[in-house]
């Protein structure tokens, strides 16, 4: 019933949009074998020469004395390459050749004769060749696409271990992974996800360690959205998600492709996007958001240190704030009398009640996180340490806010940074609010009903139909890479959740 | 590597039989205990698991026959289809009686040690809401919850017994018969219920990976709990010695009680998280079962949906009682003593019906084709 009326109320809306039946169907069609006519048609497609960047270059082949045509996008593509391997030659070449192949230096790429099949790979910075009485056009790679070179990670630092980072072109970035697999079971995949922008998604696994299903139901996915564009990797990760509204992800989003080499070698799938300087890595689990490789580099005790304190922080950052609500508000028998003097002194001159002092400050601090991210780079430290500390002992001083608080707020925003991954950081931070208003509503019960119920919506959390506390829980085989890691030598086998076609990744030796 | 969906693995069944069984120890049962036993109420704990011991191991002989198959079912097989769902509905409607008083009686607990000023019904409503939205999420979750509290949960229990030890004098056992071995025995038969949770999870026999996990699991559930109240219930005695008897709630008056050191004296909140943790886990199970008792009965096939109704209905039930007191001495008793003593006689005549009929027989001819 709410259904049927949710349905009358939500029609699609009808939009008086202009057809474009006529070019869609000149697209479907071959290419002719007179010049004159594919001139006209490749010229009304790319709308020439109001189109800029897109040059048209006409000319006659001297050996073959027949007329030709190139065409290419300029911002696209290699223009001293197409000048040297395949203008020059056809221009002006003494060899005395009939065949296109043997004229032209530049590699050959491919032949093709559908129209759509040629703008497709114009557009895609490729250069087409069409010449008079030829039902064929050629078409040569010439790519070139300008972008940052090869930098160094800047939102997953790490002390140890490789600094390479995804940049925006992805040939760069599956380059990155080869190198550090070289194998030929290596599969890179492309597959085009939207129709107008034409985006094309890399997936890229081992063929012999992925799960045939999981890789089934990833291109499954891919294949069901029908979208004109999708500009990021990023806009994809919420569209594969199962649960895009939900507060905790359940994609891992990583620049590092030594993070990403790792999880294919474990049977994980990874997808790149051209103009993406990231993979995204599915299905994730609640621990690959938690790790960091780090934790692998350094040596099995201070890996694990890291990792306890990683876990330390997360409870301080979800807990600090709302403990110490309940704490002052509904349980201070809990308090050594010492120290309750002190909070109660402290807090005699504040006006408020505790829970708006404590937002007041989250809400101050999480201000200052966001605006030190957008200041300009030279000042951005300065004015983010400066405003903090400037803020709190002022708002200390105006009686506004009671020290204690200045420390349990900063204690838990910093415990935050600890967290890595930026969805998860994020979740963490929304969820500190949500046990705050918990806190203050019903003190130490309300965190733990809360806390409960947040356990179980994160273990019915799926992920590619991967649960979310995998291997711990529902239990399956795995080396146990969890909490604690072990030395490399005991991890032997690769995550049972995943069904990898080899589980053994380490033999007894 | 196959991983079946859905269903329960043997640690997260046992997270949740030690929950469910093991969170008796920390609520009134041992005040009862120790009414009738006194300083050797310890001891009910191992009889009672004795004596509930052979109608449990002939009904899970009994279930083996049928594979895939849940009490339920079983009952039905066996007795027919009238006087079996006879005795369904009488144990849905026990198990019924018992959440809606053992969930009023851990709302009575946070009510009078940690929220003394707030309304019943706001305690009382937020617990159900909990275990109602921790039902509806299905038994694979409910699992996969409690395995990871149950190791805190069961670490904090004896933390809290070792830190209460330092109050306690053992001499309090003595003398270790207490009011005499026949008595002792007598009280352990009348207290069979302590275990009955064990007969409703064999409801879940279906949704486990093997049948061997289910009997695994129980037993080593079965035996740790019993080990595990009954040294709760020693310590208890080691420290209060007579004025147990004048405690509602042992274990929140030793929580109360101990200290970390001289500079933290109350750390009760501590435990209360984790106490509570487990009390959410327990009723959450339960729910999970009754709902799907109830699905049974009456044939609908997707229970989860009545969660939500059923955990209402329990909610309106536990709020009748006006008194705490009302709950421990009028409603409870009343479960107490008759749940364990009428499961254990159905388990007895289960096995007894089958083997008339003949069903082992069957069974194991079917095992040598």
């Amino acid at each position: 019933m709410t259904k049927l009326l949710k349905k009358s109320l939500n029609t699609e809306p009808e939009f008086k949009e202009e057809t474009n039946a006529e070019e869609i169907e000149i697209k479907k069609q071959e290419i002719s074998t007179h010049i004159e006519k594919n001139l006209e048609t490749f010229k009304s497609l790319f709308t020439i020469p109001d189109n800029a960047d897109v040059k048209l270059r006409e000319f006659t082949i001297q050996q073959l004395n027949r007329k030709a045509f190139i065409i290419y996008i300029s911002t696209m593509a290699d223009l001293k390459a197409i000048m040297d391997g395949i203008e020059g030659p056809l221009i002006d070449s003494e060899h005395p050749s009939t065949k296109i192949q043997d004229i032209v230096s530049y590699p050959l790429e491919k032949t093709a004769t559908k129209i759509g099949d040629i703008t497709e790979f114009i557009t895609a910075g490729v250069t087409a060749l069409f010449v008079d009485g030829d039902s064929n056009c050629y078409l040569f790679e010439t790519t070139k696409i300008r972008g940052r070179s090869i930098e160094k990670s800047d939102n997953e630092v790490i002390v140890k271990g490789g600094k390479e980072s995804f940049n925006e072109k992805v040939i760069d970035n599956i380059a990155l992974i080869r190198k550090k697999i070289k194998n030929e079971n290596l599969l890179v995949e492309a597959q085009t996800i939207s129709k107008r922008s034409r985006n094309s998604v890399f997936l890229v696994y081992q063929k012999d360690l992925v799960n045939d299903d999981l890789l089934k139901n990833v291109k499954e996915r891919l294949n069901s959205f029908d979208i004109d564009s999708t500009l990021d990797l990023s806009i994809l990760e919420q569209m594969l998600e199962e649960r895009p509204r939900s507060l905790f992800p359940t994609i891992v989003y990583t620049e590092r492709p030594d993070r990403a080499a790792s999880f294919i070698e474990e049977g994980h799938i990874i997808l790149l996007m051209e103009n993406s300087p990231s993979c995204l890595i599915l299905p994730a689990t609640f621990w690959a958001m938690f790790h960091s490789p780090e934790d692998h580099y350094l040596r099995a005790p201070y890996g694990n240190f890291i990792r306890i304190l990683r876990f330390f922080a997360l409870f301080v950052a979800v807990f600090t704030s709302p403990i110490y609500l309940a704490i002052t508000n509904f349980h201070v028998g809990m308090i050594p009398p010492d120290l309750l003097m002190a909070i109660a002194g402290t807090r005699e001159r504040v006006p408020f009640p505790s829970i708006v002092e404590v937002l007041m400050m989250e809400i101050a601090f999480e201000l200052i996180r966001e605006a030190g991210l957008r200041v300009p780079s030279p000042i951005g430290p300065t004015i983010g340490i400066v405003g903090a500390l400037i803020l709190g002992q002022a708002a200390v001083q105006a009686n506004i806010i009671s020290p204690i608080v200045i420390i349990v707020i900063a204690l838990s925003g910093l415990s935050s940074f600890i967290i890595i991954d930026i969805s998860m950081n994020f979740a963490i931070r929304i969820t500190r609010f949500l046990f705050i208003f918990s806190a203050g509503f019903i003190g130490i019960y309300g965190i733990t009903a809360l806390f409960i119920g947040g356990l179980f919506y994160l273990v019915s959390l799926k992920s590619f139909g991967t649960p979310y506390f995998a291997p711990m829980t529902p239990h399956s085989f795995s080396s146990k890479d969890l909490l604690i890691r072990h030395i490399p030598m005991k991890e032997r086998f690769r995550p049972g959740y995943l069904k990898p076609k080899d589980m053994v990744k380490q033999r007894k030796g | 590597m196959k991983q079946q969906s859905g269903k329960l693995g043997i640690r997260e069944f046992v997270s949740i039989a030690v929950l469910m069984v093991g969170s008796k120890a920390t609520e009134d049962t041992p005040a009862i205990l120790y009414s009738q036993a006194q300083n050797a109420s310890w001891m009910i704990p191992f009889i009672s698991a004795g004596i509930f011991f052979i109608p449990l191991y002939l009904l899970i002989k009994t279930m083996s026959v049928y594979d895939e198959k849940d009490l339920f079912s079983v009952i039905k097989i066996i007795l027919g289809k009238y006087i079996g769902f006879l005795v369904c509905l009488i144990i849905f409607i026990m198990s019924s009686y018992a959440v809606s008083f053992d969930t009023r009686t851990y709302t009575n607990i946070i009510r009078a040690f940690y929220f003394t000023t707030t309304p019943t019904l706001i305690v009382y409503a937020l617990l159900i809401l909990i275990c109602a939205y921790g039902a509806k999420k299905g038994l694979q979750h409910i699992g996969s919850v409690s395995y990871l509290i149950v190791f805190y949960g069961v670490l904090s229990l004896y933390i809290a017994l070792l830190l209460g030890t330092q109050n306690a004098n053992i001499n309090s056992m003595f003398p270790i018969w207490g009011p005499g071995p026949l008595a002792l025995v007598k009280e352990g038969s009348q207290k069979l219920t302590l275990f009955a949770d064990f007969f409703l999870l064999t409801m879940l026999v279906p949704y486990l990976t093997s049948k061997k996990a289910f009997k695994r699991g129980t037993w080593l559930a079965y035996f740790y709990v019993t080990f595990q109240i009954s040294i709760a219930i020693l310590t208890y005695v080691c420290m209060f010695d007579e004025g147990l008897a004048g405690i509602a709630y042992p274990f929140h008056t030793v929580i109360r009680f101990i200290s970390l050191g001289q500079y933290i004296p109350n750390v009760e909140i501590i435990f209360f998280i984790i106490w509570i943790m487990a009390a959410f886990i327990r009723f959450t199970a339960f729910l999970y079962i009754n709902a799907m008792m109830f699905g049974h009965l009456f044939k609908i096939k997707d229970f989860e949906y009545l969660i939500p109704s059923l955990a209402t209905l329990y909610l309106m039930i536990g709020m009748i009682p006006e008194a705490p007191i009302n709950v421990s001495l009028v409603f409870k008793p009343l479960i107490v003593s008759t749940a364990g003593p009428f499961f254990a006689v159905i388990s007895f005549v289960l096995w007894l019906v089958a083997l008339l009929k003949g069903e082992f027989k069957h069974a194991k001819n079917k095992d040598i084709i």
